[in-house]
């Protein structure tokens, strides 16, 4: 069967629908996460700059020990049994978004990351990004890292601004854009 | 359980830039988009998002003198994989306009009138047959503030997870007949015509209980199918 046609979420996804706390992936089921917390912030812009108001961001990613919780990962009955792995978060007037997670681990063959989307009104499809940590060797022997163009490869680093708070600013179109995979 | 996912058909998902839909050009990527191989980082996902969310219930129609103004409706939705089976337990966020085309939102400013007795929104979960059962008012059309005549179509939103990270799908909903359907500038950005029909809900007889209500019957599919695990 074909799969159904994306569209855009549009300007009226319920407020409600972005929880009090679901950009925190610290805790889960009232327990916290085992490894290190980490902050992940930035802003999201346009082409002429412009910040983006109401813009639904998700991610996903591996454990402290870079075990997903899902039953494709091999070792995912060592998970994490605190950690969901998944998160959401709007920015607001000023384009800001903010997440709290744990420093996922390295999965199997990859580099540590985060996979992130991007839901907006004007985006017809879901555009989908992955974050990387600065200063990582394993970064370049990753096979998502390694497909971007060596010159565009620095836009998928989140920088580290204080210990464990890092910026990861996003811009969908123009000058620095971010680098978006074709799935 | 491994699912595997392969490129879609480009002419069966929508133009990411859109004529006449103004702020597509300013947000899209200029950029070729990248191809990567899938890991087991984009081929696993969520599972159990209603643990970290709040499900709201599937009657959204109201009763008594709690009603919403409106036509009374059930819509019948089945996600399904591309391999037909159904996607059993994923969450499911739908969200539509009220009767008069006006959503409960912030950015609505539109002039069209709030009723008090609809909000609009609700997140379900698919049962075993992949399938959710909604009951509401069928949502209005509305003006897009473009100021060059362009009105949205009845429609219904869906957010849903799926399996995988490469299986969430955004996407909207249809209704057959609508003289709207042929210029909305949203359903239109679909090239192939059997790819856009699969976006109508379809009008069914109304059997039993709902005789007062329409009926209608709607599939989405996911992408991913299940992968053959290789052979020790």
């Amino acid at each position: 069967m074909i799969p159904t046609g994306e569209a855009t979420i549009g300007p009226f996804f319920p407020p409600r629908y972005v929880d009090a706390g679901a950009n925190d992936l610290t805790q889960f089921e009232d327990r916290k996460a085992q490894g290190e917390v980490i902050e992940i912030a930035g802003v999201v812009r346009q082409e002429d700059g412009a910040p983006l108001d109401n813009l639904v961001l998700e991610i996903w990613q591996a454990d402290a020990r870079g075990i997903y919780r899902h039953p494709a990962d091999p070792r995912h009955r060592e998970a994490d049994a605190k950690f969901f792995g998944w998160g959401r978060a709007a920015t607001d007037k000023q384009g800001n978004y903010a997440f709290r997670t744990i420093r996922p681990g390295a999965p199997q063959g990859r580099a540590r990351h985060i996979n992130v989307m991007v839901m907006f009104s004007g985006l017809m499809r879901i555009l989908k990004t992955t974050l990387f940590f600065p200063g990582e060797q394993a970064n370049d022997a990753d096979p998502v890292y390694a497909a971007v163009p060596k010159a565009r490869r620095h836009l998928l680093l989140a920088r580290e601004e204080a210990a464990g708070r890092y910026r990861f600013d996003l811009k969908l179109r123009g000058e620095h854009e971010t680098p978006f995979f074709d799935d | 359980m491994h699912t595997l996912i392969v490129p879609r058909d480009e002419r069966t998902q929508p133009m990411r830039i859109v004529p006449g839909y103004p702020q597509t050009p300013w947000r899209n990527p200029q950029e070729p988009l990248i191809k990567r191989p899938p890991t087991l980082s984009e081929l696993t996902g969520p599972s159990g998002v209603e643990k970290r969310v709040k499900l709201l219930g599937g009657d959204i129609a109201g009763h008594g003198d709690k009603q919403a103004i409106g036509q009374l409706m059930h819509l019948k939705l089945r996600v399904v994989d591309e391999d037909g089976s159904p996607v059993g337990g994923t969450l499911v966020e739908i969200w539509q306009a009220n009767g008069a085309g006006r959503y409960i939102h912030p950015n609505d400013d539109d002039h069209a009138p709030v009723d008090a007795n609809f909000y609009g929104a609700a997140r379900l979960l698919t049962d075993e047959e992949g399938a959710i059962d909604l009951r509401t008012v069928k949502p209005g059309a509305y003006p897009v503030p473009t100021k060059d005549g362009w009105w949205r179509p009845p429609h219904i939103h869906f957010s849903i997870f799926g399996g995988v990270w490469l299986s969430r799908l955004v996407t909207q909903m249809y209704f057959p007949g609508e003289p709207l359907n042929g210029q909305d500038r949203i359903l239109n950005a679909v090239p192939d015509a059997q790819a856009r029909e699969r976006l109508v809900a379809r009008l069914v007889p109304p059997t039993g209980d709902p005789f007062n209500a329409l009926v209608f019957e709607h599939q989405i599919v996911l992408r991913g199918r299940r992968a053959t695990p290789a052979q020790p």
